[in-house]
This record gives structure tokens, sequence and C-alpha cells, in this order.
């Protein structure tokens, strides 16, 4: 066995120019595969970031049937956001924070023009002990995130600009309107403070108010329709939503932030669909080589074949010769690959790749990194790949004739 | 002998008069039935006390008072009474352009057609900008299911309409609106109303009570139901500024 082993080595090792370029068709495959895993997973690990610690939160919940209703937002399926009823929750192991807000429909009027918005009302004091990376998100010189201005309100550039034509203009008297708890119009003066930006896709004409200011214009004091919660570690997400809903009761609903921002996770789903596509192809081609490199080398050698078998070595040790072969190819190239992919992505990890998601004006900091098991895993895809691939012109070596093969074929 | 004589002619004339009018009665065209659904629902000039009660899908109702009152084509005022979350707000409509005065603010906002008239499931111009002539293009449709009505097919010509398309039955015997649906631009159906309790309003008879049902939110409908209608009045046109809300 040892001696076979050997042969198959000094036999890679022979024809040194074939080897290095399968080799480095191997290498290239195997570290693109782990470059482009190791940008993904960054990628993914920010937008996860983004909608835990930047929007959703890790667990949100809501009045039963809130998330299904026909109307959006409805203010009918409220909830307590009272300190008794926030402590019940805080009290749950690995919740880190609560926030209220209140979601409706609404419009914002400048001056003599009104536009319909989407408003989300948020507790200054709370919100961003609960969705920390949201803060970056508002530039406002401290106005509405101080909580000191008790009407200032925040705009998307969006929604600015169609209600004042250009952003930053002079201040008009401004107000917020929308239907109360009850269906009746009503309204309020507010200041406009600053602007809002969107960290991931979706309603382009969002306000954000001020909780209270939205508990009196809404008639809903100390009520909310949505409680945003931050858990001390996300591996801890699904264990502080079963505990909520034990805690809370079929009156709530809880879900977590995959849940509310499905379209983040559906986002990931589709990558790593691609991913894969892309990185079978890669890999078909990669071991398509190897099984050309063998195939040439098994025709190349039909003499020394018949040598060997006018020697008395057995066919199952020529298969296994080639094989062995093949699989060292494999395995070398696998590890090389593996190597330099991981070279690639840690320089990257250190450097970090800034990019814009579209539909968001936040951009963020992608650090890629990889795991040794998918390492690990792409090395011996490698190896077991070159083996698979080598399988046919290995067989055609063993059962070649001795005195056809002696002759040359 | 005299009145007797006077009666008989009276009667010939109107015998004769009825004779004529049959062969003369044609079938009305979509024009003359958008006419006629204007001047019933939105007259020339009016002063009228509406009541509304907005019935939600959690089964509460919210019930309004307005007084609402007209002049010419497209000048609206509103005040509401009731209930005390809305008392002191006012409407006021100028052509294509609709103001909200609230009383918290101290000043008119601009509102959109299209929003709901409080959170109810009429929308504003539903109630303050009766003007199909002008708002829609109308084709005369057949409806197997109601040979008692004429069907008209409304389509938008302007975007301050009320709806993108609708769907309007009028009584042949009298022209009195029966039944609508309201359309969005891609075919769903948002609302539809019940015309009922047809009377007199002081020579002008019209329906004095719709049911608005909201077809998306099903359990939602708002019923209009008018006190009184004055369509014998002759509003100052100071009553339709901006300047005159508030006071």
């Amino acid at each position: 066995m040892w001696s076979l082993l050997s042969i198959a080595l000094r036999n890679v090792l022979r024809n040194r120019r074939r080897t290095m370029i399968t080799l480095a068709a191997l290498l290239l495959g195997v570290g693109v595969m782990v470059g482009i895993r190791g940008v993904l997973n960054g990628l993914q690990r920010a937008l996860v970031q983004t909608a835990v610690s930047g929007q959703t939160g890790a667990i949100q919940v809501h009045h039963a049937g809130y998330l299904k209703n026909v109307i959006a937002s409805p203010l009918t399926l409220d909830m307590p956001a009272d300190e008794d009823f926030l402590n019940k929750i805080r009290k749950v192991p690995h919740v880190t924070a609560v926030a209220p807000r209140i979601l409706f429909a609404g419009m914002i009027n400048v001056g003599d023009q009104t536009l319909f918005a989407a408003m989300q009302a948020i507790d200054p004091k709370r919100e961003f002990d609960a969705v920390p990376l949201r803060k970056m998100t508002v530039s406002d010189g401290g106005r509405f995130t101080s909580g000191k201005i008790a009407d200032a309100v925040l705009l998307t550039a969006e929604l600015e600009k169609g209600l004042r034509g250009t952003p930053g203009q002079a201040q008009l008297p401004a107000a917020v309107l929308g239907p109360d708890k009850d269906g009746a119009l009503s309204g309020e003066n507010i200041t406009i403070a600053g602007q809002l930006k969107l960290n991931l896709p979706g309603e382009k004409k969002l306000a954000v108010v001020p909780l209270a200011l939205a508990q009196r214009l809404l008639k809903m004091e100390g009520r909310a329709t949505e409680l945003v919660i931050a858990v001390d570690n996300i591996d801890h997400i699904p264990e502080v939503a079963a505990s909520l809903r034990r805690v809370l009761g079929s009156d709530y609903e809880v879900h977590t932030w995959d849940q509310v921002a499905s379209f983040v996770k559906q986002a990931m789903e589709r990558q790593n669909l691609i991913l894969s596509l892309v990185a079978t192809v890669f890999m078909i081609l990669m071991l398509l080589g190897v099984a050309n490199t063998v195939l040439m080398s098994v025709l190349e050698r039909t003499r020394e074949i018949g040598t060997m078998m006018a020697v008395g070595v057995r066919r199952g040790k020529i298969l296994a010769l080639f094989l062995i072969e093949a699989a060292t190819i494999g395995l070398l190239g696998g590890v090389a690959g593996g190597l330099a992919g991981l070279g690639v992505v840690t320089w990257l990890e250190q450097r970090g790749i800034e990019v814009t998601m579209p539909g968001s004006a936040v951009p963020f900091i992608i650090r890629p990194y990889t795991t040794l098991t998918y390492l690990a895993f792409v090395v011996s895809l490698a190896a077991g790949g070159s083996l698979l691939f080598a399988v046919y012109p290995s067989w055609r070596a063993s059962r070649m004739r001795p005195v056809q093969a002696l002759a040359g074929g | 002998m005299k009145r007797l004589s006077l009666t008989i002619v009276r009667l010939a004339l109107a015998g004769l008069g009825a004779f004529l009018a049959v062969p003369a009665m044609a079938d009305p065209t979509a024009h003359d039935l958008l006419a006629k659904y204007d001047a019933v629902m939105g007259p020339e000039s009016f002063e009228s006390v509406i009541a509304m009660t907005a019935h939600r899908d959690d089964g509460s109702s919210r019930a309004y008072k307005m007084r609402v009152l007209k002049k010419g084509d497209d000048k609206f005022r509103a005040w509401f009474d009731e209930p005390a979350a809305v008392r002191g707000q006012e409407m006021l409509r100028q052509g294509d352009n609709l103001w909200v005065y609230m009383p918290s603010l101290k000043r008119a906002v601009r509102l959109a057609n299209r929003d709901s008239f409080q959170g109810g499931d009429f929308n504003n111009a539903d109630v303050l900008r009766v003007n199909y002539q002008a708002d829609y293009s109308a084709t005369l449709a057949a409806d197997a299911g109601r040979a008692d009505a004429w069907l008209l097919e409304l389509k938008a010509k302007t975007k301050d309409a009320a709806y993108d398309s609708i769907k309007l039955w009028m009584r042949k015997a009298d022209l009195q609106p029966l039944k609508g649906e309201y359309y969005t631009a891609s075919g769903k159906m948002l609302r539809a109303a019940e015309f009922s309790e047809f009377k007199n309003f002081a020579g002008l008879v019209r329906p004095g009570k719709i049911v608005m049902k909201n077809m998306i939110a099903t359990q939602r409908y708002s019923i209009m139901s008018w006190d009184s209608m004055n369509t014998k009045v002759n509003p100052a046109a100071t009553k339709f500024v901006l300047d005159d809300m508030g006071k």
C-alpha cells in the first residue's frame, strides 16, 4: 500500500508542468469559492446586523392579528406601553431593551403642501437602546434624538423634497395629520428637525415622530402598536421569542426579525442559491481539468501500464494508482486554493468593503469571513471530486490488455 | 261652471301632454343621466345638515354631524359639530383645492380628494365634490340582471376625480341613483354604495341615505343621511375663502 502511495506521488511530480497547470486550476477554483463565500458571509452578517440593530430589532411584539390585518398598520389592534407592561418583557432573560412604537398612515403638511406618508412614532429615549445602529440614519443635530424638542419630526429626503421642493428650505409652518384611533381627523403642529435615511429597502415616504406626540394626535395615551425588543446575543432570539410567547399569552403575537423583515432572509437565501450554482459550475470545470489530466497521463503511460501488468501488478492496483494520483492533485490544489482564499478573505476582513444596498441610503462595511467547516468542505470537495472524475480514465487504464499496452496501445 | 270648464281644459291638456310625452320618452343618454345625477346629488346651491355614522371592523361606530353649504360649481363649506373630537373643524373646497381647518393647528391645511372623509368609508370628494359631469366620461351599458335600472360606466377624466372608475345604477322609472360601485385603476372594487330613503327635500326628490360599504376591509361601512337640504339659498361668496375659516 505504501509503495503504491509513493509511486503515485512520484508520478504526480513526474510531469511537473502538467501538474502545475492542474493545480493552478484547482487553486483558482477553490480560491474563488472561498472568496465569494467569505464576501457573502460578511454581507449577510452586515445585513442581519443592519436589520436587527438598525431597524426591526431582534424581536417584535404586536397585538394578535396585527401583521395579517387587511388594513396596513391598524390602530385598533394596540397594546399597553406603560412601564408595568414593558417591565414584564424586560424581565425575560437575555432581553436588553424594549422600545414602543406606533405605526400609522398619516399626512405631513408643510405650508401649502400636504402629502401622505408612512408614519413611525418612536420614543427617542428608548428607541436607540433597542436599535442602536438606527441613530446613524438620523442627521438632526440631536434635535430629535435628544428628545428635547417635543414636536421634532424627521422626514426622508424623498418626503421632504415632495413637501418643500428642495430639502432644507426656510421653515414654514408644518403639521402632522391623521385619523385618530376612532377615525376622526386629528392634527398637531410639528417642527421639522432633520433628515432620516433608510438603511434597508422599504417605504420611501416615511416620517418619524415622537411617540408622545403621536399618542396625543391619535388619542392613544399610554398605548403602542409595536414593541421592538433587543437581546444580548442573536443566538438567543428563538429562546427569547418562546419565553415571550409564554409570558404574554395569546393576546399578542411575537415575531423574530427574519419574520418581520422576511425580504432580508429571502435575499440571503437567493444569494446562497446563486453562490451554489456558480460554485457548482466552477467545480465541474475544475474537475473536468483533473479528469483530462488523468486521461492524458493514462494514454501517455500505456507502455508503462503494460510493463506493470507484465511484471504482475494487479488491475485493481493500477486503478488505485491513478485514483490516488488524482486525489493527491485534488487535495494539494484544494489546500492551496483554500489557503489562498483564506488569505484574500482575511485581507478583505481587515480592510472592509463599503457598499450601499440598492434602495438604502446608508452604506455599510462588509467584513468578509470564512469558517473552518467551509474550508474543510471545499478541500474535501476538491479531493473527492478529483477522485470521482478520475474513475473513468483510471478504469480504462486498468482494463488495458498487457500485450497491446506493451506495444504502445 | 267657469271653474269646471277650466278644470276640463286642464285635464284635457294634461292628457294631451301625457299622450304627446309618451312617444317622446326616448331612452336617456349617458350624458342626460350624469346631468340628472349631479342635479340630484349636488344641486347648484344648497345648505344641508348631514349625519354620518362610520362603522368600524371592531364593531365600534362613531357618529358625525355636519352642516354643508354649496354655492355654484365646486364651492363647498362644511362645519363639524359632532363628535367632540372634531368640533370646530371646517372644510373648504374651491375648485380642485380642498382645505381643512383644525382648531388644534389654528390654520387650514390642504387635503387630498381621495383621502378618507373623517376616517369613514366615503372620501373627501364623495362628500365635497359632486360634479360627475366634470370629472367623468360616461357610457351607457346594459345590466342583464337589472331591468329596472340603467347602468352607467364612468371613467375619470382628471386625476382629481374621487375614483378611477365607477359603475352607477339609476332607476329607469325616475332616474334616481340606486347603487354605485367604485374602482381603482387596476379594477379593484374599493367601495360599494346603496342609495335609499328617497325623500322630497323642499321640492328636490333625492336619496336621503347612502350606505357605503368598504370592499377592502369588508367589516367597515358608513351611513350618510340627510336631515335637511335647502336648495333655495344664496350664500355669500365671502363664505368660500380661506380667510373665513375658523371664524
